[in-house]
């Protein structure tokens, strides 16, 4: 018989990435910076983009692709913050948002009034780290009722992260949750993490969380 | 659930190197796995002998050689044309 062999040293990702590229493209074309938000499920992904919605609405169009399993639940709650689009992609199954959803879902989105684009990923600290979005960073919520070696355990998560948010820091209180050690080994897996820590319940540190975001949009038109 | 993906990802590559009628042919599918890749590579071969073997494939095997590195990737494809050697 006769067999033969096609080389084809093709990266298994790549087709993602050529999809990421232009989903990158067109977001710097209308200069909207893009944050991927990505966490395990209830770390308040959904809360903190609720509260930033209401804070932030009337200061900076913001649109936001939210991307869950089964369900549009999260798109109904954020929609209801803003008169901006909130696009839900329900994955059907899959355990994170690709680069064609992404794409396809901004379609939709008219990016020439849009200041701030938020991915809300599938809630899964393992998948979503593999599969780039064409966004500007990657940002981790990484809540107080988690363990603090979270980092440790799901380290590609956090080395691809460039940013990561603690959320409710009010439980601080009532949870054995050193800060200072969850943030100690999260810079063990990535040096260069900038950290926020916030409560969209009590408000805390969601200003330094907010001068972020604006600098981020200013920054952006000024490219 | 990760590595289902992945394994669908393995499979579009295959059917953009070699046209539908022969994808049937298809006997082998080596792979690259690095060891910071992501992936765990037992539950993406799993995947893969489950997908390689229905349609439109029919009896490939996937073959993971586990390099260092992030790496992922598609290496080669073997086809048996079903011809007899000359």
């Amino acid at each position: 018989m006769a067999v033969r062999t096609i080389e084809v040293r093709e990266r298994v990702m790549a087709r993602n990435d050529e999809l990421a590229a232009g989903v990158r493209r067109r977001l710097a074309q209308h200069r909207v910076p893009t944050f991927n938000l990505v966490s395990s499920p209830g770390s308040g992904k959904t809360t903190l983009l609720e509260r930033t919605l209401q804070d932030l609405g009337q200061e900076l169009r913001i649109a936001v692709v939210t991307g869950d399993v089964q369900t549009q639940n999260d798109a109904d709650r954020l929609a209801a913050r803003t008169e901006h689009l909130v696009q839900a992609v329900v994955t059907g199954g899959a355990c994170h948002l690709d680069a064609r959803q992404v794409q396809t879902a901004l379609d939709v989105v008219d990016l020439a009034a849009t200041d701030l684009l938020f991915i809300e990923n599938v809630g899964n600290l393992v998948c979503p780290a593999s599969w780039d979005l064409g966004e500007t960073a990657k940002i981790v919520l990484f809540a107080v009722t988690e363990g603090e070696d979270k980092p440790a355990k799901y380290p590609k998560m956090f080395q691809q992260s460039r940013y990561a948010v603690f959320t409710k820091i009010d439980l601080l209180p009532y949870v054995p949750f050193d800060i200072a050690r969850a943030e100690a080994i999260a810079r063990g897996v990535h040096g260069a993490l900038t950290f926020f820590r916030t409560s969209a319940r009590s408000s805390e540190g969601l200003e330094d969380w907010y001068a972020f975001l604006r600098n981020q949009v200013r920054d952006a038109r000024a490219r | 659930m990760h590595e289902m993906s992945l394994a669908l990802e393995v499979c579009a590559i295959a059917e953009r190197h070699v046209p539908r009628d022969q994808l049937a042919n298809i006997i082998e599918v080596g792979l690259e796995v690095g060891d910071a890749a992501g992936v765990e590579a037992d539950s993406l071969e799993f995947w893969l002998e489950t997908l390689l073997t229905s349609p439109p494939f029919k009896a490939a095997r996937p073959v993971i050689a586990r390099v260092t590195g992030d790496v992922l990737r598609v290496s080669y494809l073997e086809v048996d044309d079903g011809r007899p050697d000359d």
